[in-house]
């Protein structure tokens, strides 16, 4: 019986060591600026992206 | 009630709702825009905006709101064109430092420093905004 609660009580533990605390963050989106952009990808995508902002002005 | 009353009530609920959504629809149109006049955010090298200072609750709520579709637009796009979503997403902050942040608003460039634009000059841009 003493092993059947160890066992029983294992999930429980388990579970809520496994448990990830999950707030609303301040800044959800984190400011990520130590990327390698190459100026010959930003070219090609320029197009697309002024089509985008024209067609999306609440978002942009 | 009569038929009349009724008939009448129904326009008003309908008025009503298409007053709503036109309202809700306007205040989305230039939901970004207004962020950036009021001084509290600002436009991101990452594509995003962010707080400048620390703002009230439904800025911050709204700055989400905004950013959560412009992840969704990038994402969309990078899918598209087989780049980056990060890439997308500094595509579109050069564009909007050229066209976007106007005088007065703020804007951040890689270094991090949140910088107010000032009238005349345009936004010094990351040299690969080209």
């Amino acid at each position: 019986m003493r092993r059947m609660k160890i066992l029983l009580a294992a999930p429980v533990v388990l579970g809520s060591a496994g448990c990830v605390q999950v707030s609303a963050p301040e800044k959800p989106i984190e400011i990520n600026l130590n990327i390698n952009i190459r100026q010959e990808v930003v070219v090609r995508l320029q197009q697309d992206v002024r089509d985008l902002i024209k067609e999306n002005p609440g978002v942009f | 009630m009569s038929r009349r009353m009724k008939l009448i009530l129904a326009a008003g609920i309908g008025l009503g709702a298409i007053l709503g959504t036109t309202t809700a629809f306007a205040m989305m149109q230039d939901a970004s825009a207004e962020l950036r006049a009021s001084g509290q955010v600002g436009e991101q090298a990452d594509g995003y905006l962010g707080l400048v200072g620390s703002a009230p609750a439904p800025v911050r709520a709204q700055v989400d709101s905004v950013n959560i579709k412009r992840r969704a637009y990038y994402t969309d796009l990078a899918a598209k064109r087989g780049a980056k979503i990060e890439e997308v997403a500094a595509t579109t902050a050069c564009e909007l430092f050229r066209t976007k942040v106007g005088a007065g608003q703020y804007y951040r460039l890689p270094d991090g420093v949140w910088r107010q634009r000032d009238g005349g000059t345009p936004i010094p841009l990351p040299s690969y905004c080209g």
